[in-house]
């Protein structure tokens, strides 16, 4: 069954810089928005884009992400032909071959690739917040007739070092590609986005595979080599709300960001939903004495106390005379009375017993992850 | 073991002109309720939940609004290869027979009950809301042995019956003969030969038949001794789920003693309300007991009370609209207000 494009969707990574949040489940299962998992935004944009046939590849800790895609029909992409296919490593004959990179993983499954045939391979990450037609992406890739299509974003130039760094023509063509370079040469930072012709990709990949030296990651090894050896890469111009939530700070500030007046990535826009395993609680409960301001709040939660420029996940239970202040509440979190809650993160599921006290020490600016040890420790 | 012991039969056939108002473009059991379902979730959840996998429903008027919404019964985990959902619109319509549990109706689809393997049959209507257990109705109708149970409570029918199918089968092909038109008149006539039994159910119960009974329980159903008896976790109410974003509250919105659906946006003062989703209460607009269904889109400073908003009405600026409790304020479904009537 040929298809003229297939996504990949890398997610495989550990996303370690989240700690307590990742400790039994991969980055892209991680909550946020109030409703959503990470993996939702690739995941909606691939069947918004009407991208009908996508790749996900996992590797640590799956369990969480395989049973939330199911066989992806929350996305509508439960297809006859194509939809969705969760790609774990497996083991051939008497080896199990691991993902030892990007490139890897994508190698690995070149034999799902070859099912379909595709003219287009598209490599996604399922790391990030952002929405984005890929259709689009890839008229550009076919306009500009390149080999390989990298989506880039322009980002402050005090950040520069943390990305990958192009350097393009005004036509868009890549001159040059620094990995986390320290004396960044452009601001236009890759996304990790990338459209190759499958047999541009196939053969880098076999060519990767067999070389020693390689660390088989895209960013490191493939896009350097192609660049090296005068292929085509055109640069795609992304402009619009893109945010990597890999540290437990920027994943509280992407939350926060959703309550602007204004803000920048449009929840409620209704031609290009966020589509996500839906909950189905009830309706969210405000008693009489409840107050909420400034907040998300999803389906069944039941507030009795004060909430205030924060974000609820499902199933949230706040107790009386309890504030939530700028935080992020997860999923099935019960929160006794008189709590205190200011500037942090609380995972799913967890239980604050009436009278705690989160909250940063004063001059702390950071967000406070809330653990079940600071529980015991501290709360009990 | 109560697996696969019992079909569920739901009659949606009734019309109640006293909910003509929220009816005119929909069955009784499409009517939206409690901020996110419709009438008929509650008997289906139900049913679901008594393990009972082979549900049939008997639409008769205006049932598009109530197909649409059922689907082939997934979100009711009924989408199935052996048994699952069945919707049965008659062939007919038969106007003689506008009353609940009419066997005519039921003859018009015998195949369903030939070929169905289950021992006994739960009827109910479309319009009961209540978080009921079939099991326990059904291990007290085995127990005690009876033709049929009836399920009451304080004295009124909640128009549940549990009887044998074999049973059923007889009074739907006898109907005609015997000249019983209802399952009501096959238990009530005196000549009956059929033993009934009551089941006194003490939960909460209410049965939707007019637009004074659903505002007062909807109103009802906001304080949480009431719905944390029908939004029971182990037991939940399925519906058609939408994928809205949750709920934004603004800077200076006040919301107090409401059931909130997702997907809106409040930026006014809300109280004692019902509001379903993608709803959106504009800057200084008061909203005070009333029940906003799906997607209506009310302006800044308004003020209604008492008011039944249907789906996809829009009331522009500064726009009264004002009922009493005992006669709320009906906005037909698609209304348009105020300032932007015109536009």
């Amino acid at each position: 069954m040929k298809k003229q494009c297939v996504a990949m969707l890398l997610a495989g990574g550990k996303g370690s810089r989240l700690s307590g949040l990742t400790k039994n489940m991969a980055k892209p299962a991680v909550s946020f928005g109030g409703k959503y998992r990470i993996i939702d935004f690739t995941l909606s944009n691939c069947s918004n884009s009407g991208i009908d046939t996508v790749g996900i590849l996992t590797q640590y800790q799956p369990l969480e992400l395989n049973s939330y895609i199911g066989i992806g029909s929350a996305w509508d992409l439960d297809r006859y032909n194509g939809g969705v296919t969760v790609l774990p490593p497996y083991a051939e004959s008497s080896e199990v071959k691991w993902y030892k990179g990007t490139a890897s993983a994508i190698y690995e499954n070149l034999n799902y690739l070859n099912q379909y045939d595709p003219e287009y391979v598209l490599i996604l990450s399922g790391d990030h917040i952002y929405k984005m037609d890929y259709g689009k992406m890839l008229d550009y890739h076919i306009e500009k007739k390149a080999d390989v299509t990298i989506s880039v974003i322009e980002v402050g130039w005090e950040e520069a070092s943390r990305f990958g760094i192009m350097k393009a023509n005004p036509d868009g063509t890549i001159t040059h590609f620094d990995e986390k370079p320290k004396f960044p040469k452009s601001n236009l930072a890759s996304m990790g986005i990338y459209i190759f012709n499958w047999p541009l990709l196939k053969q880098y990949l076999e060519m990767d595979d067999q070389n020693p030296y390689s660390s088989h990651d895209f960013g490191k090894d493939i896009i350097p080599l192609l660049l090296e050896e005068k292929k085509k890469l055109s640069a795609y111009p992304f402009k619009g709300y893109w945010k990597d939530v890999g540290t437990v700070q920027s994943l509280w500030e992407a939350n926060m960001d959703l309550l602007k007046e204004d803000s920048e990535l449009k929840l409620f826009e209704r031609k290009w939903k966020i589509y996500s395993v839906n909950p189905n609680q009830p309706p969210q409960f405000i008693s009489s004495d409840a107050q909420v301001q400034d907040s998300l709040v999803n389906e069944g939660c039941v507030v009795y106390g004060n909430v205030s420029h924060s974000v609820l996940f499902q199933g949230v239970t706040v107790g009386k005379h309890t504030t939530v202040t700028s935080s992020v509440i997860m999923p099935d979190v019960t929160i006794g009375e008189h709590v205190v809650i200011e500037n942090a993160i609380v995972p799913n599921g967890m239980v604050l017993p009436d009278g705690a006290v989160i909250r940063s020490e004063k001059d702390i600016e950071e967000v406070l992850l809330v653990s079940e040890e600071f529980v015991e420790k501290e709360l009990i | 073991m109560f697996n696969n012991q019992m079909l569920g039969v739901i009659d949606e056939t009734t019309y109640k002109h006293s909910l003509q108002d929220l009816t005119a473009q929909r069955s009784l059991g499409a009517i939206p309720f409690a901020g996110r379902y419709r009438l008929i979730d509650f008997m289906l959840s139900n049913m679901v939940n008594a393990d009972i996998r082979s549900v049939a429903i008997f639409p008769k008027y205006r049932y598009r609004s109530l197909m649409d919404h059922l689907g082939a019964g997934k979100e009711w985990d009924l989408h199935r290869k052996k048994d699952g959902l069945f919707f049965f619109p008659s062939p007919h319509l038969h106007h003689e027979y506008d009353e609940f549990g009419s066997f005519r109706q039921f003859s018009d689809h015998l195949d369903y009950f030939h070929r169905s393997t289950q021992q006994y049959a739960v009827i109910s209507n479309s319009h009961t809301v209540c978080n009921i257990q079939f099991q326990y109705v059904l291990k007290r109708h085995q127990e005690v042995g009876c033709d049929v149970t009836e399920v009451f409570q304080d004295g009124q029918s909640l128009q549940i019956y549990i009887m044998s199918t074999t049973l059923l089968k007889d009074l739907i092909y006898g109907h005609s003969e015997k000249g019983y038109k209802t399952i009501q008149e096959a238990v009530e006539k005196e000549s009956s030969a059929l033993t009934i039994c009551p089941y006194e159910y003490s939960g909460y119960a209410a049965v939707i038949d007019s637009v004074e009974k659903y505002y007062t329980h909807s109103m009802e159903l906001i304080q949480p001794r009431f719905w944390q008896q029908v939004f029971l976790p182990q037991q939940p109410i399925y519906t058609k789920v939408k994928d809205e974003p949750p709920t934004k509250y603004g800077k200076h919105s006040t919301v107090k003693n409401s059931l909130v659906a997702n997907g809106c946006v409040l930026e006014g003062e809300v109280e004692n309300c019902i509001l379903f989703r993608a709803v959106h209460v504009g800057k200084g607009t008061k909203l005070k007991n009333c029940i906003i269904m799906q997607k209506t889109q009310i302006g800044e400073d308004c003020l209604l009370e008492q008011v039944i908003s249907d789906k996809d009405v829009k009331i522009g600026k500064a726009t009264e609209a004002v009922g009493t409790a005992e006669q709320p304020l009906v906005l037909r479904k698609g209304l348009v207000q105020g300032e932007l009537m015109n536009s």
